[in-house]
């Protein structure tokens, strides 16, 4: 049977016309930004060069506790169940330790990304006219990014954790034994996100040129390292505890050594464990504190 | 200061009141007032006037140092929920250049309040409005200049504003592409009824696109009014002919008629009726061949040659 086709034809009119919709306002302008920035860091919508970068970073932190798990998984099956804790080989609370330097770097790589050609391009004069104050704006490149910081701490830890479950003869009975390291390291995980994002983005905000905020962050964590090492090695006792605090580098990991209850491999030696949880905890927010009301006053005083 | 631009019955969309800008010692605006009511208006001035400033103070980009710029009915300054009722489009660079055009106009659109659906669907739409519909998935780096200065138009519409700032619009564009950004701009206007304040100093483009006129001077209101208003007022006669142009000035100037020529044709200025019996009496006189013979509107740079030297040095066509 065939059913009949109407004979009227229908106009679509594809082109411009106003607007009658709903318009939802800042809440929308704030979360469009959040959201543009977790594109951004990860090169979504951009070329493939955009692409490479963090990419790259992220597949190498995912082998890294990759090759761990398996490591650890091969350790326990042929040397028995402990064998690798006995051996040394480290777990969860080393991995934030071990892994800070490539945190470290992504951060200052892909973290100017967010700011500096908003600014160099001129776009930021575009968002700033819309229902979105420089603050708003600036927030939400904050929250994008540690988002996106988050995901790359985190996603290693649950890898390694799935690995270290399926390693173990009896991966239920693991599971039960070491369920506290599952806070523990999103807690360590989240520590170091808001860190790195809050001087990656500080940097940022000081240039319009991705290029020099990485290198001078990069050169910031490498050099303040060996240097706070040395000197708090050469002058020791509370002075050098206080030098070993400026080691940059160790900042989130001394953190993660306090949530985890045992310091990790990275941060035994340095003096600045010998302070109480309290005062690393302490200096920690305060680099996280003062940077964000410096990036916050400097967006503030945006003219573009 | 009396205000040609305001009428009684309409509330004005934009209106600054003693609006004055300083940058350190620099004066940017000196205590100017005016009111822009629905329609195109033309913000006319010399590099440095202060056309940019204000433009940016009504967005709320930069508070004023004293005085009120107020934008339909709220100071953006103040009230950032006014801004996704207005358009912008800076003079300056501004796009991202390793992005798409249809993502960035999507992502323009959800930053000014749409929801993420619409936001699609009115990005397409304008950029379909600019011409660019074919050319949206192209990354905005390998766009020619007037390509860009169609997206800039199109970010600038995209979440459908009450009000378009469009700050020096045919800046980089050749003569045919300045043609149809101007044609985009009366069309946005005629078809959509988006009223518009155009900044420009260049003088033919606001002449050709504009209905009133603003015009600033180091910082404070020269004048203000209807375009017509202005080249109204001084009719000329223009005249063309294949030979003996001098025999005919010479002619005309024996009748009393005062005539100028500029290079290409005789104009004479204000003209009653009885000036074209003299003209034709001359021209055959003089044995000159008419080519053409036409009223001519005043340009408004003829009529700021008069008015102000300096203006006139800066302004161009």
């Amino acid at each position: 049977m065939v059913t009949a086709v109407p004979r009227e034809g229908t106009v679509f009119d594809i082109g411009y016309q106003r607007y009658t919709g709903v318009r939802e306002g800042r809440n929308r302008a704030r979360l469009s930004v959040v959201k543009d920035g977790v594109r951004t860091s990860l090169g979504l919508g951009r070329g493939a060069w955009a692409k490479v970068l963090p990419w790259l970073f992220i597949v190498v932190l995912v082998m890294i506790a990759f090759i761990w798990a398996l490591v650890i998984g091969a350790a326990e099956r042929m040397g028995g169940p402990g064998t690798a804790a006995e051996i040394g080989i480290p777990s969860h609370s080393d991995y934030y330790g071990v892994a800070s330097i490539i945190i470290f770097v992504f951060a200052a790589v892909v973290a100017p990304e967010l700011l500096c050609p908003d600014r160099r391009d001129g776009v930021i004069s575009l968002y700033l006219v819309r229902p979105l104050t420089s603050l708003d704006y600036v927030f939400a490149r904050w929250i994008a990014f540690f988002l996106v910081m988050v995901a790359v701490a985190w996603l290693p830890q649950f890898i390694m954790l799935i690995g270290l479950c399926m390693g173990d003869a009896a991966p239920v009975q693991y599971l039960r034994q070491h369920w506290l390291d599952i806070p523990r390291f999103l807690a360590a995980g989240v520590a170091m996100s808001a860190y790195t994002t809050t001087l990656g983005l500080l940097t940022a905000a000081f240039t319009t040129r991705r290029a020099y905020a990485s290198v001078f962050l990069v050169g910031l964590f490498a050099i303040t390292t060996p240097f706070t090492t040395g000197m708090a090695m050469e002058i020791g006792g509370t002075a050098g505890r206080w030098i070993s605090m400026f080691n940059l580098s160790n900042i989130p990991v001394h953190v993660n050594d306090v949530i985890f209850g045992q310091p990790s491999s990275v941060t035994r030696a340095a003096p600045a464990a010998e302070f109480s949880a309290w005062v690393l905890v302490g200096w920690y927010l305060l680099w996280i504190i003062v940077p964000a009301g410096i990036l916050s006053l400097r967006y503030r005083r945006l003219t573009p | 200061m009396s205000n040609p631009l305001a009428t009684a019955e309409a509330k004005p969309i934009l209106a600054a009141q003693n609006l004055t800008k300083h940058y350190g010692d620099v004066v940017a605006l000196d205590g100017v007032s005016f009111e822009v009511h629905d329609g195109i208006t033309g913000i006319l001035g010399e590099n440095g006037a202060g056309k940019s400033t204000a433009i940016k103070i009504f967005l709320g980009l930069v508070p004023p140092t004293s005085g009120s710029a107020i934008a339909l009915g709220q100071n953006a300054h103040e009230s950032v929920t006014v801004r996704s009722e207005l358009g912008y489009m800076p003079e300056h660079d501004c796009l991202p250049s390793s992005v798409a055009a249809a993502e960035f106009m999507c992502h323009m659109a959800e930053v000014s309040g749409l929801p993420p659906r619409q936001a699609r669907t009115r990005a397409a739409d304008t950029l379909r409005h600019v011409g660019l519909f074919e050319e949206r998935y192209r990354s905005m780096g390998g766009y020619s200049t007037g390509m860009k200065q169609r997206v800039k138009l199109a970010q600038a519409l995209v979440h459908d504003p009450t009000f378009v700032f469009l700050d020096e619009p045919t800046a980089g564009l050749d003569p045919a592409g300045r043609e149809e950004m101007l044609e985009l701009i009366r069309k946005t206007h005629r078809e959509f009824g988006i009223s518009i304040l155009l900044s420009s100093h260049l003088m033919a483009d606001v002449e050709r696109t504009c209905d009133r006129i603003l015009v600033l001077q180091s910082g404070r209101l020269g004048q203000s009014g209807e375009v017509t208003h202005f080249t109204k007022e001084t009719e000329t006669v223009f005249i063309e002919v294949d030979a003996n142009r001098e025999a005919l000035m010479a002619s005309l100037e024996s009748r009393g008629i005062k005539v100028a020529f500029d290079g290409h044709g005789l104009y004479i200025e204000g003209p009653d009726e009885s000036v074209y019996d003299q003209i034709r009496d001359a021209l055959v006189e003089a044995e000159a061949p008419l080519r053409r013979m036409a009223p001519r509107r005043r340009a408004l740079a003829e009529l700021f040659q008069r008015d102000g030297e300096d203006l006139e040095r800066e302004l161009k066509w």
